[in-house]
């Protein structure tokens, strides 16, 4: 198989609503509701009060999902070891040069 | 798939086979940290925490470690019926495949059914602490893309391996002309496998611009030497450099020092959307070792003559 090379835009752009995005992450939108609650999932709230979601925020959700099925964390745990896994990303991405997406 | 038939879960996890529960559970923590997928991007990775994670799913579960004590690694296909202390003891007295703790000899066959391991445990995440969640799409994951500095300039198709669950994959990847140091490419759905059905992450190729000994890389721009007799660097003069895109000519102004940058514009890197880099050219003044006697000469006319003083001038 033959791929181009395109840079990758930056998402973001689209957004998906609660309903939408629970079903693109295979989770109960009680249980998106809770993790937004507890900062691990970004979400916005309009103006009726309506969560909305980034398409960037499926996969960090799945990597929530995985790191709690690896080591048996808790979800302030989590929180704070995505945390450190972003910020050491952006300090990787800077000694390439480079910002992150870019 | 015979994919755990192989594997030694003791030594998968680096412990001895009469090892504490204590001590598996140390190294499946250990190794856990060190090769999920979420902490570690290199595709490797992956294979490496799966390997390790039904390791663990094995060993760590008192009944299973013994049956696989006694039945090795196809302990799966062995029916559950089967006592191991009975096994053990049955092939002891029939002398074969003497104190290796593992089965294999014996004169004992099992059924070769397919058992699928990915149904028993249910994908990388779906067994021990994975219940309660559904399917879980795949980490992405990134892997270094080596160019050189010609490839940058003019794009090519590369053929990149990575180690991956099945041994190799290999793709062909268009290089677009202009990619730079550090730029990350995203191949969609290529990164990690994700569980009972949900989406592949993807891969990101980080581009690296290998070192080349004529041509340094800075973003777009290229810096490249260029060496300068005295007479040509003092009288000026016109001399041809290669760049990445074939042969420049590049005037030298008289006058010229060396550490002196002579700006081709638009002959680094180019940008799709957008202004290419400029090649540099540094100068660097070069004297011959072992004059001739003729310039020798020359040169002491010239120091007599000369009032120039290169430690005065600033």
């Amino acid at each position: 198989m033959t791929y181009a090379l395109i840079p990758y835009p930056r998402s973001g752009d689209r957004r998906l609503s609660l309903d939408v995005f629970a079903r693109a992450t295979g989770t109960h939108p009680d249980l998106v509701r809770r993790l937004v609650a507890l900062g691990v999932v970004d979400a916005e709230r309009d103006r009726a009060g309506q969560l909305w979601f980034s398409t960037d925020e499926v996969a960090a959700l799945a990597r929530v999902q995985r790191l709690r099925a690896g080591f048996a964390l808790n979800y302030a745990a989590v929180g704070l070891v995505t945390d450190l896994l972003d910020r050491i990303a952006a300090l990787q991405a800077a000694q390439r040069g480079s910002p992150p997406g870019g | 798939m015979d994919s755990s038939s192989d594997k030694d879960f003791y030594r998968l996890l680096g412990v001895a086979r009469d090892a504490s529960q204590d001590d598996i559970q140390r190294a499946y923590r250990k190794l856990a940290r060190q090769y999920h997928p979420d902490v570690n991007a290199d595709p490797a990775a992956e294979e490496r925490f799966k390997d390790v994670s039904e390791a663990y799913d094995v060993l760590s579960d008192p009944q299973t470690r013994r049956r696989y004590d006694a039945f090795g690694p196809d302990f799966r296909q062995v029916p559950p019926d089967v006592d191991p202390d009975a096994f053990r003891r049955g092939r002891a007295t029939a002398g074969a495949a003497a104190g290796s703790g593992r089965a294999g000899g014996g004169g004992f066959s099992f059924p070769q059914g397919d058992i699928d391991i990915e149904e028993l445990f249910g994908g990388l995440f779906g067994g021990r602490a994975g219940r309660g969640w559904g399917p879980i799409r795949g980490a992405d994951q990134e892997a270094e893309l080596p160019v050189t500095v010609e490839e940058a300039y003019s794009g090519g198709r590369r053929s990149v391996a990575l180690s991956a669950d099945d041994g190799r994959r290999s793709f062909d990847v268009d290089v677009p002309a202009g990619v730079t140091d550090g730029q990350r490419i995203r191949l969609a759905g290529q990164g990690g496998r994700g569980s009972d059905g949900a989406p592949s992450g993807d891969l990101y190729l980080i581009v690296r611009i290998m070192p080349h000994p004529s041509y340094r890389v800075q973003g777009r721009d290229i810096y490249t030497e260029l060496r300068l007799a005295p007479w040509e660097a003092a009288l000026g003069t016109s001399v041809p450099i290669d760049t990445p895109g074939g042969e420049a000519k590049v005037k030298v102004p008289a006058g010229t020092s060396s550490g002196r940058r002579l700006r081709l514009r638009g002959r680094g890197l180019p940008h799709r959307r957008g202004n290419a880099g400029d090649l540099f050219a540094e100068t660097r003044i070069m004297v011959p070792d072992k004059p001739t006697g003729a310039e020798r000469e020359l040169f002491e006319q010239l120091a007599a003559a000369s009032s120039f003083d290169p430690r005065r001038q600033r």
